[in-house]
Parts: C-alpha cells; structure tokens; sequence
C-alpha cells in the first residue's frame, strides 16, 4: 500500500517544481501562515502571558506586582482549593457517568432495527444540543424558583412539600446535575449511536444464530467492538465537564455556600471578584494541567484505533 | 426478528418519556413568552389564556435586545466566515502536505480542548491595553481562538474523505496547490465547509465568558444581556421567558434545517477525529 502510494505520487514530493515555478514548502507556508499567525496571536501569545502573570504579584487595582515565581501556585494547598476541586471532580463524575449511561441505553433503544418514529425520537432528542447554555439556565432557575416555579407546583399536587432547589445546599449540587443532564446528553447520545450504526453487524447476527441473548450480544460482542467510541465520548466529555463554567454561573454562582463551586468558577470569582489575577492565572493552570493530562490520553486512545 | 410486543412498548415508553423530559421545559417557556403578567405568576398555572406580544415587545424596544441580537449575529458569522476560510486552508495543508508534521494536530486538538477562564484572564488585561474592551471585532478576534481548531479539526477529517486522486490529478495537469484548492477541494469539501459553518456558529452564538468579560454596552451579545435578566426574574418572568426563546430561535431553526450537516459534522468532528 505505501510503496504504490508513494510511486503514484510525485506531485507532492517536495522537490517537483510547479507550472508556477513556487516549490511546495511555499505553498505549505502560504496555507498555514494565517493559522499559525491566529493561534500566535490569540492563544499562545496570551497564554503565555497568562502564565508570566501567574508568576506575579498582580491585583488588578494595583498593576503587576513582584515577581514571586510559584508562589501563587500554593493556592493549591488552600482548604479552599481542596474544596473547589472536590466540587469539580464529583460533578464531572457524576454527570459523565449519568449522562453516559442515559445516552447509552437510548442509543441502543434508538438502534434497534424494528423502531418505529426512530427519526422523529432523534429530532426531539438532540434539540437540547443547540441550545445556548445561558438560555437553557435561566430556563430552568424559572422553573426551579421555590415560590413562583411550575416544578414545586406539580410536585405539591402529589405532595411533596416545597423544595428551595438551586438555594437548598443539599439539593444545589444534584439540580445543577439535571440541568447539565437535559443540556448535554443528546452529544453523547449523537456520538454513541453513530458508533453503534458504523458497527458491522456480522457479529452480532453470527452471536444471534448461535443462540446468544440479546444481554450476551451487547455484553460479548457490542461493547468490545464499540469500546473506543466509547472511551473517546466519554474522555471529551470529561474534558468539556472539566472546563464547564456558563451553567455554574447562570444558576448558582457556586452557591449556596460554595457547594456547587467549580475550578473554573473559583478561578473566575479570585480575578474577577477578588481582582487578584495571579491568583486566578494560577488556578486556571492547574486545570489547564488537568485538561492537558486528559487529552493526553485521548489522543493515545485515538491513536491505538 | 421482531421483538415481543411488551418490550416494543417499553421501549416507546421510555424514548417517549424522555422527548417528554426534552420538550416540556421548552414548550412552558414558549408558553409563558406569551402570557401577560397576571397569568405569567399564576398558579395553578392557566393553559388557555389570550396570548399576548408585550414581552417580546418589552425586551426588544424597551430593553434593546434587538440591537444584542444584531451584535450576536454579525459576531458570530465574521468570526465563522474568518475561521471557515482560514481553517479550510490549514486542514488541506496539514491533510496532504504534512504541514506541521505530526505535532500539527496534537496541538489543534490540545488548544480546542482548552478552558475558557485561561484565556479570558489575559484577554482582559491585554484588551484593557490596546482598547479593544468592549468591541465587535475584539470579541471577534478571540472568538477564533476556539473557532479555528474546531473548524480546523473537523476539516481534517472531512479532508481525509476527499479521494487524493482529485488533487493529485489536477496537480499533474499543471494546477498550482493554490488553484487545485480552489477548483478541486473546495467543491469536494463542501459538505465538510456546511458542518463546519454551522458548528462554528453555534459556538460563537452560544459563547458566554469571553462576551461577559470583553464586552461591553457597545458590543453586548444576546447571552450576557440574558444572563443580565436574571436579577429580575423575581419581576418578570414573562419577558426573561420571551428572551430565553429569542436566544433559542436561531438555534432552532438551523437545527430543523440543517440537521443532516450537523449530525455529520458533530460525528466527524468529535469521534472520527
């Protein structure tokens, strides 16, 4: 395969001149300029920056301060941070894991091949998907609202008292969850069913004849094929978990208390509110540090399939 | 092989719950866009009432979202239009070039994957600066910060797709890369341009942190000035109603239209890699 490839095509060795007499590099050099020119300017330049700054004393009223190397970077010892990260960590478990799940048993539902309605299921599904995530808050805080929200209301006609939801500390967190539930699952439900239909269907009919359950079929032969696509959805669900900020801000700004804080949200609330930038420089690169090991492992994962 | 008729019903119950779950909270916004005051607080809630334009008239005159709507939009489709064509580029050099080497892609997928907050932090201080605070075209020029790898990376792979037989022909009948690109590839990647389009622009329009922190009077977009009704929800439940399904619209309608391209492009983009 590589030999023929690579007999049958001159036209990109790099040495071949054109009709124009431009050797190929220029032209590789004339497509990547403006990427390479934008991703400079507006995410390497800055991050960079963002990491000087990090190294700093800086309160905002203030200016730059001293240099103080890592100091910053003790945040990370902080009850505080400990705190955030806690928060941070049990919600992106807690969704990847409730919304995998859902996405998961409707994609099967949805793959089965006497389904009737299946595209009309598939259009109510992935509507959510679009929805502006600020829109979709403040969609859910009317609701949600204790005194004047249409949920307290339908629960009190099967009796259930009232509940304070976004303002209950017990029950923040778990509301904040059925939000991110309704906005996000309808991707992983989109990425999961396209693997399940891109499967060959061989197996699964040869497992059939040989009398396997359908609960053998899946646990044999549907989820070992399916097992990248898998991991690849739930790993980037994990990621955009990790960097999720609009809901937190929309619904609860971290509260009550701190109970529903993120890593993002803190980060934000220390150079924003407190307009101690370095600070904030410094916690958004821990999570930098978190997303870049995740991703790390995606690519590997991408790559051995 | 046609499952047992209890099964069949289950199944419809459950995905038929679950559009229930989905559709519900929409339809009661909807609903409640259109009621008046008294009927907006009611409750037991009315179901049949006169509906009425006052909140859509209420945001769009008096609160001026139709001027946040105009900023989302041409926001949104400049940073698109700059990264579709930038990122078309980038994924032809990096597919059948090698551009960057293999590094290349690694670090499109690394920046995509980047939080906001750690970009926004310098954002803010550098647009503080240069005086781009609160500007169309700064919030433009961050935008493609997350714009461009998106569209870069789903390219890439709808670039793959695209037989090298097409531009290596052309190139053997005396095309320039320059000239293949634009009568070769362009047409064969449309359906990959469409995804990207799209996509891109739910990015931008859906975008909250860099608009709330970047912005200002001038360059509002329709999420921060929503995220500024939510003070008020005690006060007016029908126009924050009126302005969620305004934010929502544009959405809606491009998903209706064009969800052939979007599921492909989401697919592509996400899995496929």
């Amino acid at each position: 395969m590589t030999s023929i490839s690579q007999t049958t095509r001159p036209a990109y060795s790099a040495a071949s001149p054109r009709s124009d007499g431009l050797s190929t590099g220029f032209y590789k050099l004339l497509f990547m300029t403006p990427t390479i020119l934008v991703l400079a300017l507006v995410v390497a330049g800055p991050l960079l920056y963002s990491f000087w700054l990090s190294l700093h004393e800086y309160i905002i009223t203030y200016g730059m301060g001293d240099l103080v190397w890592f100091e910053n970077y003790a945040v990370m010892m902080s009850d505080e941070f400990a705190g955030v990260s806690w928060v941070t960590m049990k919600l992106t478990v807690i969704v990847v894991v409730l919304e995998f799940l859902i996405a998961f048993g409707l994609a099967l539902l949805l793959n089965q091949s006497w389904l009737k309605f299946r595209e009309i299921y598939l259009l109510v599904l992935m509507l959510p998907i679009l929805m502006t995530p600020v829109a979709v808050a403040l969609m859910f805080r009317l609701m949600f609202n204790p005194n004047l929200g249409i949920i307290n209301w339908l629960l009190s006609l099967v009796g259930i008292p009232q509940q304070g939801w976004f303002g209950d500390p017990d029950l923040a967190l778990a509301t904040v969850v059925f939000v991110d539930i309704w906005n996000e699952t309808s991707l992983m439900l989109i990425m999961l069913y396209a693997g399940l239909k891109s499967l060959p269907q061989d197996p699964v009919e040869a497992a059939r004849i040989d009398g396997a359950s359908a609960f053998q079929i899946l646990w044999h032969v549907t989820l070992p094929m399916l097992k990248p696509v898998i991991l690849v959805t739930l790993l980037i669900r994990m990621i955009t978990a990790l960097k999720s900020y609009d809901l937190i801000y929309m619904l609860t700004q971290g509260g009550p208390g701190k109970v529903t804080e993120t890593i993002s949200f803190y980060a934000y609330r220390l150079g924003f509110r407190f307009l101690d930038i370095g600070q904030a420089a410094a916690v958004s690169f821990i999570l930098l540090a978190a997303v870049v090991v995740l991703t790390v492992v995606l690519l590997r994962i991408m790559r051995e399939n | 092989m046609q499952p047992s008729l209890l099964l069949r019903i289950v199944t419809h119950l459950i995905l038929g719950l679950c559009c229930l779950v989905v559709l519900s909270p929409l339809l009661w916004v909807l609903r409640t866009s259109f009621a008046d005051k008294i009927v907006a607080y009611q409750l037991p809630p009315a179901l049949f009432f006169t509906p009425t334009l006052d909140n859509y008239r209420m945001i769009l005159v008096e609160m001026d979202f139709g001027t946040f709507f105009l900023n989302s939009l041409i926001i949104s489709l400049t940073s698109t239009l700059l990264a579709v064509v930038i990122g078309a580029l980038a994924a032809y050099a990096i597919d059948r070039y090698k551009a960057g080497g293999n590094a290349m892609p690694i670090v499109i997928l690394a920046t995509q994957m980047m939080p906001p907050i750690v970009l926004v932090i310098p954002f803010f201080l550098i647009f503080k600066d240069i005086g781009l605070t609160d500007s169309r075209a700064g919030l433009i020029v961050t935008y493609l910060a997350f714009n461009l790898p998106y569209v870069v990376w789903l390219m890439m792979s709808f670039m793959k797709r695209v037989p090298r037989e097409l531009d290596e022909a052309a190139l053997i009948d005396g095309c320039t890369p320059m000239t293949a690109f634009i009568r070769i590839i362009v047409p064969a990647l449309l359906p990959g341009i469409g995804a990207a389009t799209i996509l891109s622009f739910v990015l931008s329009w859906n975008e909250f942190l860099f608009a709330l922190m970047l912005s200002g009077n001038e360059s509002k977009t329709l999420p921060v000035a929503i995220s500024s009704l939510v003070t008020q929800q005690g006060t007016a439940i029908g126009a924050v109603s009126a302005a969620t399904i305004l934010a929502m619209l544009p959405m809606a309608i491009l998903y209706f239209a064009m969800r052939r391209f979007l599921v492909s492009g989401l697919n592509l983009g996400a899995v496929k890699g």
